[in-house]
């Protein structure tokens, strides 16, 4: 099963570094992490996705919720969660692929932000498994770099 | 004012009077402030045995206690000491020194990442960074520690912090804000209801009590609970002091060295009430098996626990003296006197498998005629090892207090455990018993008791081996005895006499009563060798 949860912490040194350890040292997994300041200078907001079974995933929202620097924790349902990844990724071109590749990103919503002669960055926001389809439909023409935030998510209610 | 002055204003404003530490370049403001101030600074002789008198302190006076050291080696000697509190929920505040805050990440002379070190031992930590912020720091680290599961809480110091003057006039808050700290005191109403529909339900109930019952203080409501309904109780290691030994409704200790019956108890129960303990493998087992044939109440502050080591059915949450008092109010109507005659013919075709030696003192006797001696509410602190195990189950308890680690295992603990206990309550009798092994972790605290004028009461079982493992190497490693033989020496004798301690020794059963009854009578501090036979076992 799949664990989504959206982590109110204080805006405060060692924090991150604090949750990241609490899931290493009890054996939770992270699929993905991603952290950054709310409307408010001193809370930060964090989206942690992660995975295992019902109870596993109980107690990583009891644990988290145990932090005296997490502010609060919401468990999202997959269904009633907005989510969202960002990637920036740098693909090889020729003259003859390039056209095939300015389809791909056509189809799949993905814009180019840089063209060099001989790479182009491309950038992607979507959610996780358009992400990793774009990944497979260019890797035949060669990813010189990836990077990507962690998927980001909001409930929609 | 500055802020290591601060400090000690806020130890003031905490009614701190006794705190146990160790300096260094790092903490030495800290030392300054405290020269002249009305706080009494106990010199231990190793840091980590200033975190476990803190820790005896703490249990003994119901409020957190206070250690301090200086940086880097000082701060790391403290962690095992600190990670001993964190695992038996007991409230310290444990101050270290740093580097000054410009030269944090240079690797500088005695500097340590001990934020970082601690936290998976911490309840909560502070890096202080601003002088202004001490008076905050010190209100909130009190009331972390001392509210919801009780537990350590650091406070590390840069020196240049220490120095800093408060910008502001010293005020001490009054209340604590912290937006992600809001224990649950009061259970939830409507899990309540579930639990007395278990209750009246079960035909075979049983009560679980684990260190929260002490903790939370709620002994007295959780024992007129079951007195009220009927209901047999088991404790854990922790638990242990719940009931009093003779309590009619009690059936000891469970677990691997617990009673058979106890734990008989545990498994044929229909339903099982689990207050303030964390479960874990050497009380409980088999886990898996008890979901299967228990209903499981899971009452707990820690809302994590609960589902932690067990699935509950019905877990919760809240603080053992609210949730007992208000089962307390409640008329049920059980009837288990058919459950209650069963435990007690268990109890009594209870068969003991272990060995005794008919040789030297048997460690079993040793322990229920000391206990049976001790004043009705002696502290009584127990090392770990074979020692723990013995104390653990012959501990005669009246109203007394019986302090050890069920939780980390730290081995040498009792000394300085029983040091710091005997200071929170200068009248109050209190014995360590350690083994032999223990003791010499940790008897160099001896020295600050004799400097202090603490008197100490210490009982050592001497087998020259490190007993508890020598047994797992007997029953799992074909006996071969592998690094546990501590040999002949050295002469405890001396030890004592240079300590300033009347010496006693017993290495035969008879003799027990007449030297238990000087060594206990002695005005001063005492040190009783029991020579015990190595092939006494525990299980």
């Amino acid at each position: 099963m799949k664990g989504i949860y959206s982590v109110l912490v204080e805006n405060r040194a060692g924090v991150l570094a604090e949750i990241a350890r609490l899931f290493a040292r009890r054996n939770f997994n992270i699929e993905s992490l991603a952290v950054g300041e709310t409307d408010r200078h001193d809370t930060s907001s964090m989206t942690i996705v992660s995975s295992g079974d019902q109870r596993t995933l109980d107690q990583i929202e009891k644990h988290l919720n145990k932090r005296i620097d997490v502010i609060k924790v919401r468990r999202l349902e997959e269904r009633d969660a907005l989510s969202l990844e960002m990637m920036l990724i740098k693909v090889a071109y020729s003259v003859s692929t390039r056209s095939q590749i300015m389809e791909i990103c056509s189809i799949m919503g993905a814009s180019i932000l840089h063209l060099s002669p001989r790479h182009m960055v491309i950038e992607l926001h979507a959610a996780h498994e358009k992400i990793e389809s774009f990944i497979d439909l260019v890797r035949p023409f060669g990813i010189l770099e990836v990077q990507r935030t962690g998927t980001i998510s909001m409930s929609r209610k | 004012m500055n802020g290591a002055q601060a400090m000690i204003q806020c130890l003031d404003q905490e009614n701190i009077h006794t705190i146990f530490g160790y300096p260094g370049v790092a903490i030495a403001p800290f030392y300054e402030a405290l020269y002249g101030s009305d706080v009494r600074h106990v010199l231990v002789r190793q840091e980590q045995n200033a975190g476990h008198a803190a820790s005896g302190f703490a249990r003994i006076s119901g409020r957190p206690a206070v250690c301090v050291t200086t940086s880097g080696p000082g701060a790391l000697n403290l962690i095992t000491a600190v990670a001993t509190a964190y695992a038996d929920s007991i409230p310290l505040i444990a101050v270290t020194g740093q580097v000054a805050r410009r030269l944090i990440g240079r690797d500088v002379f005695q500097e340590a990442d001990v934020i970082g070190a601690m936290e998976p031992f911490t309840k909560y930590r502070y890096m202080v960074r601003r002088a202004d912020d001490i008076p905050r720091v010190m209100k909130e680290a009190f009331y972390i520690a001392s509210t919801g599961r009780k537990g350590p809480v650091l406070i590390d110091l840069p020196i240049d912090v220490q120095q800093e003057e408060l910008t502001q006039p010293f005020h001490y808050p009054e209340d604590v804000s912290i937006r992600g700290y809001k224990p649950h005191i009061k259970g939830n109403g409507q899990q309540l209801r579930r639990v007395l529909q278990a209750l009246k339900a079960a035909e075979k109930p049983l009560l679980c009590a684990g260190g929260g019952v002490i903790s939370s203080g709620a002994q007295d409501l959780v024992r007129s609970f079951c007195e009220k309904h009927g209901i047999p109780a088991v404790t854990t290691m922790m638990g242990i002091g719940a009931f009093p030994s003779a309590h009619p409704l009690y059936y000891g200790m469970i677990g691997n060295n617990g009673r058979s019956y106890a734990n008989k108890a545990m498994s044929e129960s229909d339903l099982l009430i689990i207050a303030g303990a964390r479960v874990a493998d050497r009380a409980m087992p088999n886990t898996r098996r008890l979901e299967e044939t228990a209903k499981v109440i899971h009452i707990d502050i820690d809302t994590a626990e609960i589902g932690k080591n067990i699935g509950p059915t019905i877990p919760l949450v809240g603080d053992l003296r609210d949730v007992f008092q208000r089962l307390l109010d409640q008329e049920l109507q059980l009837d288990t006197s058919t459950w209650r005659e069963a435990l007690a013919g268990w109890k009594d075709a209870a068969v003991d498998h272990r060995v005794h030696s008919p040789r030297l003192v048997d460690p079993n006797t040793l322990v229920q005629k000391l206990t049976a001696r001790m004043d009705p509410d002696a502290v009584y602190c127990a090392d770990v090892g074979q020692n723990q195990m013995w104390s653990a189950i012959n501990y005669e308890m009246k109203e007394g207090r019986f302090l050890t680690t069920g939780g980390m295992g730290t081995m040498g603990y009792a000394v300085p455990c029983a040091l710091g206990a005997r200071m929170a309550a200068p009248d109050r009798q209190t014995v360590a018993v350690c083994g032999d092994g223990a003791f010499q972790m940790s008897f160099n605290e001896l020295a600050t008791a004799q400097a202090e004028g603490v008197p100490m009461k210490v009982v050592v079982m001497r087998n020259h081996y490190l007993g508890l493992v020598k047994e797992y190497q007997d029953k799992n490693y074909g006996g071969h005895h592998s690094g546990v033989t501590l040999g002949d020496g050295p002469d405890f004798g001396k030890i004592a006499c240079a300590y300033g301690m009347s010496y006693y020794e017993v290495s035969e059963n008879q003799a027990l009563d007449r030297i238990l009854d000087r060594f206990l009578q002695d005005p001063g501090s005492a040190l009783l060798v029991c020579q015990v036979d190595d092939v006494n076992n525990t299980k």
